[in-house]
């Protein structure tokens, strides 16, 4: 009897555990931060899942995943800018057309001999100066991002044109190149310094009085004010970030091509702006995650891997990126 | 959540259909034969009809000797990263051989260089990779299949001087300022029109409208003009109208021989189109990589031909439509120079 006693008051015990256990996931799974959280590791996976499956012999190899970081590498650059533009419910257009416009100046510096540290030193000063001014307009004139960083998307570009007269500059360097090429053990150079800057970016909006103020004027900005927060100050601040790191991009992306582009790559701003929606920022302001971003970049990297491999034509690529951008930015909107 | 999981599932079905639309690509193998070749091709943005023109070529000539390819395109026009990637992602398949477009002169010649260290072929066709660069990244082109753009315009000025007689003014309309072709075109036509007088050139983006501004304004200010040339067709369609406004009937020539300019051409609008054959392009860089393929000895580098079309050729053009009849004017009328062809093992 005792023993029997003793059996069923464990099993009860079990039982009450597993239902707190339960109700504990059916809390986190009610909570909408954890879905949009999630929600884009979920849909990494599923890719990854069904391209693997589909073509295990070439998209799950080494080489393979390896290209995808390599891939994901720049655009996870320009899209930490992005999500602290974001975050302080504002957008940055120009992030495409700075790297250009930083690009250019590298090889401005380079045709006249710098060397590389100097000439990476200048694309992101050209980047810094672009988000300097990105900032200053739209807080201390207080016009809307939108409309100040579309005016710097053009501006950037343009003087990119003029500062090249439209020419390519070649730059062949080894030592740059290795960076594009090299790798530590599998993971690509391009990989490891792009989390670098992911894994400094959570620090600085997670754990730094900065990144409270960024939240917090990105949230309720008038609240912001009142308790002392300089708007300015944070705003400056956030667009120069996007600058200099869309600058520094630009020396990654000619340590990938061999040549300094005048023309701006369009195709990088849109992924910046879907994977931060997707990543699950708000576009609203206040609330962001580093890492929703990125795994989302790597997400949209995968998908136009994958679709490549198995041959899907340029057409169908576009139309199926924009329903799963749609879909998920969907979901994400339900949960929340 | 509920809803949240259907709508993961059509997530996955959305895929998992798009997977299917195109999941064509696997082939098995079989050493040496035609069936077994499989080729990559990595082109340029398809917002253009020269590029589609390619693909048209491509596509077709593998369909005619059975071998497998697959087409995929850089995402944007200007997207050079973009695709490098796509370029890397098809070097790690078991393709035989890769056919490439690099938008700018070097963006790809890393991936090439992965390509070249697996001891596969690349082929490059329509504007070339840079040597400097590609030597830097140890990548190797097999065969370069191109159009020879200043050869072009210097048959549109020995033609046009044949047409109006020399010494006359001709007005000349150009597309991107700084762009190679457009510079190639119009230095070729001058060469061959040298005894002309020149007005312009004036950029007008290789865009109609800007082309019609462009020569509306070079009429008023030079009303003898007795000719224009233009570096493409969408150009000359719109130096056509602003003829047209201004009452005159002069002899107008642009460059490419797409599908609108050749109607214009059968019309009377335009007076010849000087005909370049992208076709012939995708053609001759799928047949280079078969010979590549198999083991043969492939031509290093290749001109396509081009052909002045105009009243006299027009209706032959406009019927001479590629064996899925998309667009005409696919294939040079008459017999054209093809090294390659001749080379493959059937």
């Amino acid at each position: 009897m005792p023993i029997n006693q003793k059996a069923e008051a464990s099993a009860h015990a079990v039982v009450s555990a597993s239902n707190k256990i339960k109700a504990g996931v059916k809390e986190k799974l009610k909570d909408p931060f954890f879905w949009s959280d999630w929600l884009v590791v979920l849909a990494l996976l599923l890719v990854i899942i069904v391209f693997g499956s589909i073509a295990p012999e070439s998209f799950l190899t080494t080489y393979n995943l390896n290209n995808i970081l390599v891939a994901s590498a720049i655009p996870a650059i320009i899209v930490v800018g992005q999500t602290f533009a974001v975050a302080t419910a504002g957008i940055d257009l120009s992030v495409s057309s700075i790297m250009t416009f930083g690009a250019v100046s590298f090889g401005l510096a380079f045709t006249r001999g710098w060397n590389l540290w100097s000439c990476a030193l200048i694309g992101m000063l050209a980047g810094l100066l672009a988000g300097f001014l990105n900032g200053f307009i739209i807080s201390v004139r207080k016009i809307n991002d939108f409309i100040v960083t579309l005016g710097m998307l053009s501006i950037a570009a343009g003087i990119a044109l003029v500062l090249s007269d439209g020419r390519p500059v070649q730059v062949i360097s080894e030592p740059l190149a290795n960076i594009a090429i090299g790798e530590f053990g599998v993971v690509p150079y391009l990989m490891i310094i792009a989390f670098s800057i992911v894994l400094a970016a959570h620090f600085l909006l997670f754990h730094t009085r900065f990144g409270i103020h960024l939240l917090a004027v990105g949230g309720d900005p008038d609240s912001a004010r009142a308790m002392g927060i300089s708007i300015v100050k944070v705003k400056i601040i956030v667009y120069s970030i996007s600058g200099v790191l869309a600058g520094f991009a630009a020396t990654l992306t000619i340590s990938r091509i061999g040549a300094a582009e005048p023309a701006a790559n369009t195709s990088i701003l849109l992924n910046s702006v879907a994977a931060v929606v997707l990543g699950g920022v708000s576009l609203f302001g206040g609330r962001a995650t580093i890492f929703g971003p990125f795994v989302a970049t790597l997400l949209l990297q995968a998908l136009s891997n994958g679709l490549t491999i198995i041959g899907v034509a340029s057409y169908y690529q576009y139309v199926s990126v924009g329903i799963v951008v749609i879909l998920s930015a969907s979901l994400v909107r339900t949960s929340q | 959540m509920k809803k949240n999981r259907l709508l993961t599932l059509a997530i996955v079905s959305v895929t998992a259909s798009a997977l299917v639309l195109g999941g064509s690509a696997a082939a098995n193998a079989a050493p040496k034969s035609l069936k077994s070749i499989k080729i990559a091709a990595v082109v340029k943005g398809l917002d253009n009809p020269f590029f589609i023109g390619i693909k048209e070529g491509i596509e077709e000539t593998a369909l005619k000797y059975g071998v497998t390819v697959n087409v995929q395109a850089a995402p944007g026009l200007n997207d050079d990263i973009g695709q490098a990637n796509k370029l890397d992602s098809l070097a790690g398949q078991k393709y035989d051989c890769y056919i490439i477009i690099p938008i700018s002169s070097n963006n790809l010649s890393q991936a090439i260089g992965k390509i070249t260290k697996k001891g596969k072929f690349v082929v490059n066709i329509d504007s070339p990779v840079d040597a400097a660069s590609l030597k830097a990244a140890g990548g190797k082109i097999t065969s370069f299949v191109g159009t020879d753009n200043k050869a072009a315009g210097k048959a549109g000025g020995v033609s046009m001087v044949k047409l109006i007689g020399s010494g006359k003014k001709i007005g000349l309309i150009a597309g991107l300022a700084g762009n190679v072709t457009s510079n190639a075109r119009i230095d070729g036509f001058k060469a061959g029109a040298a005894g002309s007088t020149f007005v312009g050139p004036e950029n007008a983006d290789w865009d109609t409208t800007k082309a019609l501004d462009k020569a509306n304004a070079m009429l008023l200010a030079n009303p003898d003009i007795a000719a224009f040339f233009a570096a493409n067709d969408q150009m000359a369609q719109g130096i056509s109208k602003a003829v047209k406004a201004a009452g005159k009937n002069i002899p107008i020539y642009g460059v490419d021989g797409i599908a609108d300019a050749l109607v214009e051409v059968k019309a009377g609008n335009i007076t010849a189109t000087i005909s370049q054959y992208p076709y012939v392009m995708g053609q001759m860089g799928v047949q280079a990589c078969i010979i590549a393929a198999q083991g043969g000895k492939v031509p290093k580098s290749t001109i396509t031909p081009y052909h002045i079309i105009n009243k006299s050729n027009i209706d032959k053009a406009l019927t001479n439509k590629s064996s899925r009849g998309f667009f005409p004017n696919q294939l040079p009328p008459g017999n054209y120079d093809n090294p390659y062809a001749k080379k493959i093992k059937k």
